[in-house]
């Protein structure tokens, strides 16, 4: 998995490419809670194809840590199968998505 | 197209031999021609279950898959000889509630049983064996 990491509105936006799968969940999760720390973080996941639970349970840390540390956490560009298995395991309820990297940043 | 495609695959039981695992779906998902929802599903039920074998399954010494299509959907057979462990008998995660609450675990069984139509769990000679009926459409 490649994570491009881009500075915009005060943000970093976190370009997200590839499986966030068992495989490549550690290093995701650790780059992403590294970015939180220091400000908020947009997860743009267009590039990303497919999202296991171990995919979902870095997301969730990290809205966790974004909420920890007032920074906030959001996702945006969910392709159709990953905003499935968002659905089904309720996490549309409890992460914040936008359809658009724009979107997320003009929140 | 490729009807009667057939998969079989012996993998280590660690986290490491997921993304073979995921390579050599997505490569039957092309060649089959499995319309996308389906290959998610394909691919996200075989993780799952590996990813399980691999942190419970100390002392498993294989994993394996089978895979074929049938008229009513695509048939997996996944076996590994760790401890037994009934995917069934796990209790579902609470889906509704709030992140502050949201736990992390849960979410690959849930997964599992969501992305098949059946999936029946049974132990035998030693080996944990589950069967999975997938819809292709």
């Amino acid at each position: 998995m490649e994570i491009v990491e881009i500075e915009a509105e005060g943000m970093t936006v976190a370009v997200l490419e590839g499986r966030l799968d068992t495989a490549t969940a550690p290093a995701a999760e650790a780059r992403l809670l590294a970015l939180l720390a220091e400000r908020p973080v947009v997860a743009d996941l267009s590039a990303v194809r497919y999202v296991s639970s171990a995919g979902l349970r870095v997301l969730l840390k990290a809205a966790k840590q974004g909420t920890a540390s007032g920074h906030g956490f959001s996702i945006c560009g969910l392709q159709s199968p990953v905003r499935e298995v968002f659905e089904i395991s309720g996490f549309d309820r409890i992460i914040t998505a936008y359809p658009t990297r724009a979107e997320a940043l003009a929140a | 197209m490729a009807g009667s495609m057939e998969l079989s695959l012996r993998l280590r039981p660690e986290a490491e031999a997921v993304p073979v695992l995921l390579d050599r779906l997505e490569a039957y998902a092309w060649e089959a021609g499995l319309p996308p929802a389906a290959a998610q599903r394909l691919a996200l039920v075989c993780e799952e279950w590996l990813a399980n074998v691999a942190m419970h399954g100390a002392g498993a010494s294989f994993a394996e898959l089978a895979l074929w299509r049938e008229a009513d959907g695509l048939h997996l057979r996944l076996a590994d000889d760790g401890p037994a462990f009934d995917p069934l008998a796990e209790p579902p995660p609470d889906t509704e509630c709030p992140l502050g609450e949201r736990m992390a675990g849960g979410l690959g069984l849930h997964l599992m049983r969501r992305m098949t139509r059946r999936l029946d769990y049974a132990r035998e000679a030693g080996r944990n064996r589950l069967l999975a009926v997938l819809d292709v459409a």
